[in-house]
């Protein structure tokens, strides 16, 4: 990963070419030796399939830009493993990058003009649905209708996130907070306070995805993709019985155990996307952490955070830690895999569980990864 | 209350059409469904040969959130309140709340299954009519 955050002047394909480099050196192989590259695009875009001039690589086995929003990096490794387990590339690299951030300018110069959208999409717009935010209200909204979550449990989640940001040095934000500065911090769309919500990052994060065989010869440690899943459910701002309540991980998860051969009392650490907080506690409900309707008491039992039973995301996630869509939590889950947390290592990190959310809950990527080939 | 401004395409044009006569258009199928405005195969059956119908205009609260925003900066946020509605023929559509948004939050009217009207809205008279939700009982 490149240096994340407040990192200014350059452009996400910039980001991009360094990560994908600084992966290669840190697998202690020659860039030259990957043969295969997946290309994965934020906010400003700028990255494309070309990203492969820029890197000077020669004769590429495996080539595409892949795009499933929030669920792109768990998309670009199970596409990887599918590629180089039917041995059509051997060395695959999969980038993400973005650069959103600009100095001297405030956001709500940059979203806060009105002007005329045109069709459906415009008409959203119009009717004053823009962005994710209020579009993630709208569906943590009714499941606290429903189960009765409440705005102080989705505050443990933000509280416990930063408390492991404080342990990582590349976290943005590693001042501790407490339920009190989540309930005091200002609306962005209610029922979502300021700290409810991901922060935004400048930067690039690349891994690569190769055959057990060849990693043991690399440099470092390799982490074992075990299983990988994915679910969209189709029914964006469709009539859903299950919006905001039920997301593709209800399926998408216990799938990508399934192929690992693994239950979810077997899995040590869990990296959840977290665009928001609500995400988190849906995710833990869907992939079975608490039975559906209890991710609110479960937040607020004690057990998120340092020292608690339940490691969830580690490295303090994209409230915290930094913005780097899927690689956010697959980055830190490779760091726990090859016990490089420093301060915040899990001592049992066999099994980790990651997740990719995108669009309004309507794309969903599961990887398992263990630190052992075949699971403990 | 405001709605921003919007311009029709293609796909749009005839819902556009209705809307500015005070109709919301949704589409039916054969066997009697209807699907979302925008959809172009029933939601319920995969029927691609819809055909656009009205909306009766009742409708039920699915969720809501509100946002706030100055009109102009340096003034004071005013509250805004998105809804997510079930129309009666079963589509939902997303929009946002007409009337006071002061009023309907601070009498508690919101809540999942309170009852809506569907209303129209224009950023100014160059522009479509947006659909808008008032709760039922308010004044538009």
């Amino acid at each position: 990963m490149t240096r994340l955050g407040k990192v200014y002047g350059r452009t996400p394909a910039q980001f991009a070419a360094e990560a994908v480099a600084l992966a290669a050196a840190d697998a202690g192989i020659e860039l030259a030796a990957v043969d295969g590259l997946l290309t994965s695009s934020g906010m400003t875009g700028g990255i494309s399939i070309d990203l492969q001039r820029d890197l000077r690589l020669a004769d590429l086995k495996l080539l595409s830009h892949v795009q499933a929003y929030g669920s792109t990096a768990g998309s670009m490794v199970a596409i990887a493993a599918m590629a180089v387990q039917s041995g059509m590339a051997d060395v695959v690299a999969c980038v993400f990058a973005d650069s959103p951030l600009q100095p001297e300018r405030r956001s709500s110069a940059v979203y806060g003009t009105r002007r005329a959208g045109a069709g459906w999409w415009g008409l959203l717009g119009a009717s004053g649905i823009v962005g994710a935010n209020p579009m993630y209200a709208l569906a943590a909204r009714r499941h606290m209708e429903r189960f009765g979550t409440t705005s102080e449990q989705f505050g443990h989640i933000a509280v416990a996130q930063r408390a492991w940001a404080a342990l990582n040095p590349a976290a943005q934000l590693r001042e501790p907070i407490t339920l009190a500065d989540h309930q005091a911090s200002r609306w962005i769309a209610e029922p979502f306070h300021l700290l409810d919500c991901c922060l935004v990052s400048n930067g690039g994060i690349a891994v690569l995805v190769t055959t057990a065989e060849r990693a043991r010869h690399m440099a470092r440690p390799p982490v074992h993709v075990l299983g990988w899943a994915q679910s969209h459910p189709g029914r964006y701002l469709r009539s859903n019985p299950d919006f905001g309540l039920v997301s593709g991980a209800a399926t998408a998860g216990p799938a990508a155990l399934a192929m690992a051969g693994l239950r979810i009392a077997d899995v040590d650490v869990a990296e959840l996307y977290d665009c928001y907080t609500f995400t988190v506690l849906l995710t833990l409900e869907d992939y079975g952490f608490c039975a559906k309707g209890e991710g609110g008491p479960l937040a607020a039992s004690g057990v998120l955070g340092p020292g608690g039973k339940l490691l969830v995301n580690t490295g303090g996630g994209q409230l915290s830690g930094y913005y780097m869509w899927g690689m956010t939590p697959l980055s830190e889950a490779v760091i726990q895999a090859r016990g490089d947390g420093g301060a915040r290592q899990a001592e049992r990190h066999d099994v980790i569980l990651v997740s990719g959310n995108g669009g309004v809950l309507d794309h969903h990527a599961t990887l398992v990864l263990g630190s052992q080939q075949a699971a403990a | 209350m405001s709605v921003g401004p919007v311009e029709r395409d293609a796909a749009t044009a005839e819902f556009f059409d209705a809307a500015a006569a005070g109709v919301f258009l949704l589409r039916r199928c054969a066997g009697g469904h209807y699907s979302e405005p925008p959809a172009a195969r029933c939601t319920t059956c995969g029927d691609a040969d819809l055909h656009w119908a009205p909306a009766a205009g009742g409708a039920s609260l699915v969720s809501w959130a509100v946002t706030w925003t100055a009109a102009e900066p340096g003034a004071e946020a005013g509250a805004t309140v998105l809804v997510i509605a079930e129309l009666d023929e079963g589509p939902w559509w997303w929009s946002r709340l007409a009337g006071s948004d002061t009023v309907a939050l601070s009498t508690g009217a919101l809540s999942v299954g309170a009852r809506l009207v569907l209303s129209f809205a224009r950023a100014d008279g160059e522009h479509e009519a947006v659909p808008v939700f008032r709760l039922a009982g308010q004044p538009a």
